[in-house]
């Protein structure tokens, strides 16, 4: 592999980061396809375990989005 | 939890938070590039957290 | 410490007889030198059994989760700021207690004891501010400043914050201390320093969970260790899984820990737990203001919302 993809798993809340990534979608925006999409019904539905389990099963990176 | 596991020892540029609203598509797009940006930069040879076989000796 | 031995008992007896409490928990002698065991007197004869010394190091906040008793509780400074936890938490109503306050001079550290001698202590005198450690065919005086557990080394809330009645008058709480300070040595190392500490920290640890068991916190139905579907944490010896263990545990006690160093005492293997829950303490502290139990009326940081809340990690 010729450069770095790294993977991202993402928790987007169901009615913000979510939106903005379905709107996103369909305005036809272009952004990187690092990022692995885990919808969440709300940011208070995040644990820790969440961000830990991610990591220790391979992730590069974790991104919390409210 | 952000400044706990950099204490530990997992880099800064492995855990983001964001508050980005529904109707803010281009801040998600911009959001999203910064972060695998940042992500890039990082030493993949640094995954100090990932689980691997267990060791038998 | 005799005083406060007859004082609690004294106590205990009225407590028991004239029915304000259903029982009392307090501490017995244990079997063995720097054990002594917790111990619920419900009888004026058991209420004799009570007693009081430097090893009383656990944490009796641990025995009143969920009881729909009326309780009479021997708590220490930390133990007290555990009830008050407890309170706040809704697992136990603040008039079910009877706290019976002990003005605490600090506990001693048994790991340290132990590593000093290579032979079995067969008893542990206590007098004043000197101890007499003795063995089959030693016997040493040490300064109980010297053997104190770290946490009680510097503890800044040795009376108890929340009482209905004192053994002895209020110690006098220390001010030159700093607890934070090995956090503040680990917050200079780099990423990779920070985690080859952590991993030397943790690498004796069996998972036992003793330190899960002796905390006041940790009263979960079912401990996320123990959860299989799905597994968050893997019960191997893995060292990620010992470190996956260990973060959430700490965790788990952020904003909630009073530093009473339960969790150190009962570790097998005498790793240096707080280690964890100090960074989480510290940073509660810096962030919000906050130390956990010393108010009934506040909410702990972690479960409200304020508008001058920090935010900076948040993009």
């Amino acid at each position: 592999m010729a450069e770095n993809e790294p993977k991202i798993i993402s928790f987007l809340c169901n009615w913000c980061s979510y939106g903005a990534a379905d709107l996103a979608g369909v305005s036809r925006m272009e952004y990187p396809s690092n990022i692995r999409v885990i919808r969440i019904p709300c940011t208070g539905r995040m644990s820790p375990k969440f961000i830990l389990a991610g990591l220790n099963q391979g992730a590069d990176a974790v991104w919390v989005s409210g | 939890m952000k400044n706990f596991l950099e204490h530990t020892g997992i880099e800064p540029g492995r855990l983001h938070f964001s508050w980005i609203s529904s109707a803010e598509s281009t801040k998600f797009v911009d959001v999203v590039k910064k972060i695998t940006h940042e992500v890039k930069m990082l030493d993949p040879a640094n995954k100090r957290y990932v689980k691997t076989e267990p060791k038998v000796d | 410490m005799k005083e406060y031995t007859e004082k609690i008992r004294e106590i205990a007896k009225r407590l028991l007889n004239d029915g304000t409490v259903d029982m009392v928990i307090g501490f017995r002698k244990g079997t063995l030198p720097m054990m002594n065991q917790p111990h619920i007197a419900t009888c004026t004869d058991s209420a004799d059994e009570l007693m009081w010394d430097s090893n009383c190091g656990l944490n009796l906040a641990n025995y009143v989760t969920d009881r729909k008793e009326k309780i009479g509780i021997v708590a220490k400074g930390c133990d007290s700021r555990n009830l008050v936890t407890h309170v706040i938490e809704n697992k136990i109503k603040r008039d079910q207690l009877y706290i019976i306050g002990i003005p605490c001079s600090g506990m001693i550290d048994h790991h340290k004891i132990t590593a000093m001698f290579d032979t079995d202590i067969t008893s542990v005198k206590e007098s004043g501010e000197s101890i007499t450690i003795s063995g089959n065919d030693f016997s040493k005086k040490l300064i109980k400043q010297d053997v104190l557990c770290e946490n009680c080394a510097a503890c800044t809330h040795r009376n108890p914050v929340e009482y209905d009645e004192l053994v002895a008058d209020l110690v006098e709480e220390q001010t030159d201390v700093d607890p934070y300070e090995s956090v503040t040595e680990i917050e200079s190392m780099d990423a990779e320093e920070k985690w080859n500490y952590f991993e030397d920290l943790i690498s004796p640890c069996i998972r036992c969970y003793a330190c899960r068991n002796a905390c006041p916190l940790c009263y979960c139905p079912t401990c996320f260790v123990d959860e299989s579907t799905p597994q968050w944490v893997g019960k191997s010896q893995d060292p990620i899984d010992v470190r996956t263990f260990h973060l959430l545990r700490a965790f788990h006690c952020a904003g909630r820990c009073t530093d009473c160093g339960a969790c150190e005492r009962v570790c097998p293997m005498g790793i240096k737990i707080r280690e964890f829950t100090k960074k989480l303490n510290k940073d509660c502290l810096e962030l919000y203001g906050w130390e956990a139990g010393l108010s009934l009326d506040e909410r702990p940081p972690l479960d409200t919302f304020k508008t001058d809340d920090p935010d900076e990690f948040i993009k």
